[in-house]
């Protein structure tokens, strides 16, 4: 009927007129917290490298028969802060009684941050340093010291490289 | 009656916040490095001819090498507490065709830590150097040919080899 369909129409309208008057918004505030902690992680190409024989008149400097050492040093750290690459032998060269000098064993490096030294037992040496967070890759050739004074065989040298993110 | 409905809206405010932690972090990693070095000898001569020239018996009983001292040098690498020798032989006497000048009138003096004077022997090696252990020795041999009016005219060779020896 007309009466009917008029009187819904209008209720519509009222009711939406109502609803329009008294509309409200509510904001609510939420937290969300990222925890960054100080992470190192250190990969080298390799776990091993070995010095072949050679004649020390024709071969004065022995370089390792793997190559050079390819690093990746990861590193998050406070702003500001120096993250260091260092390395350090277990000991000096040692055959049964028989030793060489840790010392006979020198390394020149590629990358930013990596620089050459010599190996050394009893401290630490540096092998690169940077300053803040970041992602570094460069390469670390070594050479051993080769000598009419060193006595026949085989010779072993725990390295131990460390990576520090403060 | 149909109901309408509407769907108030909410504001929501996200706040976030980074922190660093204090703590340090490391990580290490280790290379083994390992070297050979195995038993090794070298041996240089200053000189590969010695040449002893006439002279009289009565005023030169022994005749000094033209060329003067050797100058040795003896490279070894051995074991730790290894001998290494230096040792010379003569492989015949003096000759001149079917003349003979015996290999034991060649005697030598030595300088140089570890050498030693000798004569020569054509039949057993005479030790001129010996060593305990590895390493580089330099001395010097000045040889000397006994003269004698009893030698038959002539121009005699004889082949002396040295042997340096490093187990």
């Amino acid at each position: 009927m007309r009466v009917r369909a008029a009187t819904v129409t209008v209720l519509a309208a009222v009711l939406a007129a109502a609803l329009d008057a008294g509309a409200a918004s509510q904001a609510q505030t939420v937290t969300g917290t990222a925890v960054i902690g100080a992470i190192a992680k250190l990969n080298l190409s390799t776990s091993s490298i070995t010095f072949p024989d050679a004649d020390p008149d024709t071969v004065p400097t022995i370089a390792p028969s793997q190559g050079a050492i390819t690093i990746t040093a990861k590193a998050r750290a406070s702003l500001g802060a120096t993250v260091t690459l260092t390395v350090q032998a277990a000991d000096d060269f040692r055959s049964g009684t028989a030793t060489i000098p840790a010392a006979s064993l020198t390394w020149s490096a590629t990358g930013a941050g990596f620089v050459g030294g010599t190996m050394n037992k009893a401290a630490a040496q540096t092998v690169a340093s940077w300053t803040d967070s970041g992602n570094r890759t460069g390469t670390q050739s070594y050479v051993f010291q080769n000598s009419w004074n060193y006595a026949a065989g085989t010779y072993s040298l725990t390295l131990t490289y460390t990576l520090a993110a403060p | 009656m149909r109901h309408l409905l509407r769907i108030l809206g909410v504001t929501a405010v996200v706040l976030v916040v980074a922190s660093a932690s204090a703590s340090a972090a490391t990580a290490t990693q280790n290379v083994t490095a390992t070297a050979t070095v195995a038993a090794r000898a070298t041996l240089t001569l200053s000189a590969a001819t010695l040449t002893f020239a006439d002279a009289n018996p009565d005023t030169t009983p022994s005749i000094a090498a033209t060329e003067g001292a050797i100058t040795v040098t003896a490279k070894g690498r051995t074991s730790t507490g290894g001998s290494i020798t230096l040792t010379t032989v003569s492989a015949d006497d003096f000759k001149s065709g079917t003349d003979v000048i015996l290999a034991s009138a060649l005697t030598w003096t030595a300088s140089g830590a570890g050498y030693a004077a000798g004569t020569m022997n054509k039949a057993t090696a005479q030790s001129v150097g010996s060593w305990t252990g590895p390493g580089n020795n330099a001395g010097q041999l000045t040889f000397a040919l006994a003269n004698s009016w009893s030698y038959a005219t002539g121009s005699y060779t004889m082949a002396v080899t040295y042997t340096l020896t490093a187990p």
